[in-house]
């Protein structure tokens, strides 16, 4: 085969962070006209070459030929000036302004004395989404918009600045079957038309479903560029991960003991949104010794679940939650802290960690209280519980005054499970534990958990409540799992039933009057 | 991992302190040696009693604005809370001993006492007031003072009219005189009342930012509020200590001043002071996004701030107040772009970026110049020679900052 010049060349790309080397010597040939996926790992640096790519990052060593021409956007300006779109996995949407406004955003279409043409714009807007089988008004606000539809949206803009050059990023994260099989079609027109696409994803079906070549990232490394044809699912998973993914055997089976925590048709209100509800009907029980898995699309409630459990839910939820057979209504985290529940949040970064703080600071800032008398900090005494925790969890740094940010991603995540650990919770909810964490990283937290709830640390075994956006590491992990779709619990599953597919139906199951997918069901389906 | 090694780095003078210190040193000996008096050498001991009781005063409040600071907030209402508290402390004892005020005698420690603790406890409202707006009704900490800076100097104002028409008829006074021997004490001697309460007070915020858990918990929440609130973190609580702790500090300066100007004047006292004690708190290294600042620093900061004033009061002479404010400006642009400019460099980025660094070269430059020019025209040794050093020091500025950009630029087409 004869190579065409490609249309992007990445040449030898590296990107720092402060403490991870994100991107090394990155290489890549992108071909006119080609779907070109990159895959890999969470933290494989996926997402940071397609910032590069698409002018978000400006600041790298490398560098990208473009049609033959080096460049180096100063911003996305220039790179959607040079043709390169991106969707981020975030959509990136001013969610008061309509559909058409955020198309047209930047670039207003101008009329008469250079006031701004809404008219056109809401007719050109309707074109493109017409086009792209979106059928919301191009007047309605991108807020009140599902997170489908917000995509196709991001997909008109781009279609919009006539872009030679889509990257997606996890596209599909968030949306519902129907939803997925739409962007197919959209991506199938798209291609017609001659755009290159770079696909972002660690989903290998939909990968192998869309690509022409497949390129493998870990741990800010080039593995390989394959040909999809020359290849297998089973090559490109054992590329992505580096070894074979051990399977990880518990032992015998977990021994279950008293109810933890009983919920009853537990609703979160949502004021202002279509649907009305963030969670809606939901009832579940935690036993002492059991990991309890809750699946979900982006959007289904499972961190406002959780949230809701320690308190920190921004509406008052209602409904009964009974912890250890008492009725407990929490109003702030600080009482769900006393009352042993603990919660390790979902978004490390925005939510979980003291950038400006060392690594035992960060461990000890729940339990400065019980290190010395009338509010005062023994700090000797602080640095040996904080001492003692990082190395019961093996923590790795070069010490309690290291930096929390040179750590790597799982040895954070391992410092803030510490900091509940040391409150010595009886419940501990764990929200999506394992994102951005490497799979060596990942085994040790899986086992971390199983040892928690056996209780072979001392502590008298606890119960687990984690949810994941990778069914694989539910499987793996719980005993059983909830599905919840769009707020209600549509399927509980235990361990030996479960399997990808039946939670992937029961997470997509849509509106009123669904029958429940296996199991019992939950949900009260009044409407 | 051992304890003595986790402690060393808190004791560690960091870069910042260290260069405030230089600093400090530095412009205080090109004062001594420029000022035509030479009064550092000659009197050393009336400078040093001036700048220890302005860097009291200031540095009291300046606690306060930087503890606020480092949880994350802002406090712009110091300066009129100074003005309040003056106010207040003047109205207790003119309710509670009318003609002894009057009749300009003292008014015994009792009634000056009252008057004290009736500004302090004043202090907690205005804090709580500050709390309940900022975490119940959600405004940004911004908007919540400044409302207070605005409202509480007017209040003042009325609130002393009222006052004193009540207890002495007629239409009421703008200002309460006060005479008492205590204050008047207070006044005199620098080192018995003002420099003892500064140092106290700033023992106690080392030993809460320190060794506290409350305050950890100011720091938790200035790094990261939300984080702060799901560590069990109670965030509105904290707050409320944050803004009372400041509002205090400003009350006990607002005793201080009308001590200090034997008057409580809710119109003239404290103008504008909420910016110098932000000021200091900035040049001492506190972060304004939160969560970093050091009580060293901010005693540094104020001093080198109430050091570069007198600097300038001792080489014009005369009528050097008015160029207070720029100089606290010009302190506050060129600490921080120091501080900045590590920054800067490391990720890449230039101090003087296309083409908006290209406006900003002459705009600096002439503003040097004009400074210069100024400021030069009221030292008697340089009269005449005011037009030719302002622009001298504007083209010099103009090289320098022309040279930078020009590095800058070769650098990044590299």
């Amino acid at each position: 085969m004869e190579a065409p010049q490609p249309i992007i060349a990445i040449r030898q790309v590296s990107k720092a962070f402060p403490g991870v080397q994100a991107l090394k010597d990155i290489t890549i040939d992108v071909l006119p006209g080609e779907l070109h996926a990159i895959c890999g790992e969470n933290g494989a640096g996926k997402s940071t070459l397609m910032k590069i790519l698409s002018g978000v990052l400006t600041d790298y060593q490398g560098d990208l030929i473009l049609e033959g021409k080096p460049v180096r956007f100063g911003g996305t300006r220039d790179a959607e000036a040079a043709g390169v779109s991106i969707i981020h996995q975030e959509l990136n949407l001013v969610e008061q302004l309509s559909a058409a406004a955020n198309i047209f955003l930047g670039r207003e279409i101008r009329g008469w004395l250079g006031f701004r043409d809404d008219r056109a714009m809401d007719e050109a807007a309707g074109r493109l989404l017409h086009e792209l089988e979106c059928d919301v008004s191009p007047r309605a606000l991108a807020g009140s918009l599902r997170v489908g539809d917000q995509q196709l949206i991001e997909i008109a803009k781009a279609l919009s600045l006539q872009s030679d050059i889509l990257i997606m990023d996890e596209p599909t994260s968030a949306l519902t079957e129907a939803e997925v099989s739409r962007l197919y079609r959209v991506i199938e027109r798209l291609r017609k038309r001659g755009v290159t696409i770079l696909y972002i994803s660690h989903k290998l079906e939909e990968i192998f479903h869309l690509s022409d070549r497949i390129t493998v990232l870990r741990d800010g490394k080039l593995v390989k560029t394959l040909n999809k044809k020359e290849t297998t699912s089973k090559e490109v998973t054992h590329l992505m991960v580096g070894r074979e993914i051990e399977a990880i055997d518990f032992g015998n089976q977990r021994k279950t003991g008293d109810v933890l925590l009983r919920i009853e048709s537990l609703s979160i209100p949502w004021p202002g949104h279509a649907r009305g509800w963030r969670l809606k009907d939901v009832s579940f029980e935690l036993r002492r010794g059991e990991v309890l898995g809750i699946a979900g699309l982006m959007g289904a409630g499972r961190t406002e679940l959780l949230e809701c459990l320690f308190g920190a839910a921004a509406e008052r939820p209602t409904g009964k939650i009974e912890l250890l057979g008492q009725p407990v209504s929490f109003r702030h985290p600080r009482e769900a802290c006393q009352s042993g529940v603990a919660l390790v949040t979902e978004d490390r970064k925005r939510l979980g960690l003291f950038a400006a703080m060392n690594v035992g600071e960060n461990i000890s800032i729940c339990t400065l209280g019980e290190t010395g008398l009338a509010g005062f900090i023994n700090r000797s005494r602080e640095w040996q519980m904080a001492g003692a925790t990082s190395e019961q969890l093996a923590v790795k740094s070069s010490g309690l005054s290291a930096a929390i940010t040179s750590l790597s991603g799982g040895n954070q995540q391992k410092c803030i499970i510490g900091r509940w650990l040391q409150t010595q919770p009886q419940v501990l909810l764990l929200d999506d534990p394992t994102r951005g964490v490497d799979v060596g990283a990942k085994a040790e937290l899986y086992r971390l958990i199983d040892g928690l709830v056996r209780g072979d640390k001392g502590s008298g075994g606890i119960g687990v409540i984690m949810t994941s956006s990778e069914l694989p590491e539910l499987l793996t992990v719980c005993d059983r799992i909830l599905v919840l779709s769009e707020g209600r619990l549509t399927a509980t599953f235990s361990r030996a039933e479960a399997t990808e597919h039946k939670i992937m139906e029961a997470a997509t199951l849509r509106g009123a009057g669904f029958q429940p997918v296996n199991g019992e069901s939950f949900g009260e389906t009044d409407e | 991992m051992s304890p003595p090694l986790a402690h060393a780095r808190r004791w560690a003078l960091p870069f910042n302190e260290l260069a405030l210190l230089v600093a400090i040193v530095v412009v205080a000996g090109i004062t001594a040696a420029v000022d035509s008096n030479h009064s550092y050498i000659f009197d050393p001991l009336t400078s040093v009693r001036d700048i220890a009781r302005n860097v009291a005063l200031l540095g009291i409040f300046a606690l306060g604005a930087a503890v606020v600071i480092i949880s994350g907030g802002i406090d712009l209402s110091a300066g009129s809370m100074i003005a309040f508290s003056s106010t207040i402390c003047a109205s207790t004892m003119m309710l509670l001993v009318p003609q002894t005020m009057m009749n300009m005698q003292p008014v015994g420690l009792l009634v000056a006492s009252a008057g004290v603790l009736a500004a302090i406890i004043s202090g907690v409202l205005v804090g709580t007031l500050h709390a309940w707006l900022i975490t119940s009704v959600r405004l940004p900490p911004f908007v919540a003072t400044l409302a207070t800076l605005v409202g509480l100097r007017s209040f003042a104002r009325a609130f002393c009219g009222y006052i004193t028409a009540k207890t002495l008829g007629g239409s009421g006074n703008t200002e309460i005189n006060v005479y008492d021997p205590y204050f008047k004490f207070m006044r005199d001697e620098v080192w018995v009342v003002y420099v003892p309460t500064f140092l106290a007070l700033a023992a106690f915020t080392y030993v809460l930012l320190n060794y506290t858990v409350l305050g950890r918990h100011l720091f938790a929440l200035g790094g990261n509020e939300q984080a702060a609130r799901l560590s069990g973190i109670r965030t509105d609580a904290v707050k409320w200590f944050a803004y009372c702790f400041s509002a205090v500090t400003a009350a006990i300066a607002g005793v201080f001043y009308m001590a200090d100007q034997s008057v409580a004047s809710p119109v003239n006292q404290g103008v504008g002071y909420e910016l110098n004690a932000i000021a200091a708190a900035v040049v001492g290294g506190c972060s304004l996004q939160g969560g970093i600042g050091t009580v060293p620093g901010v005693i540094l900061g104020v001093v080198f701030l109430r050091v570069v004033i007198d600097s300038v009061a001792k080489l014009i002479k005369s009528g050097s107040d008015i160029y207070e404010g720029m100089i606290v400006g010009v302190v506050v642009v060129v600490a921080v772009t120091f501080s900045q400019l590590r920054q800067i460099r490391a990720s890449g980025g230039e101090l003087f970026p296309g083409k908006l660094g290209l406006l900003a070269i002459p705009t600096l430059s002439g503003m040097v110049g004009i400074i210069t020019a100024m400021t030069t025209a009221n030292v008697p040794y340089l009269k005449g020679w005011d037009l030719v050093i302002g622009a001298a020091a504007g083209l010099l500025t103009l090289a320098a900052l022309s040279i930078t950009k020009w590095v800058e630029s070769q650098r990044q087409s590299k």
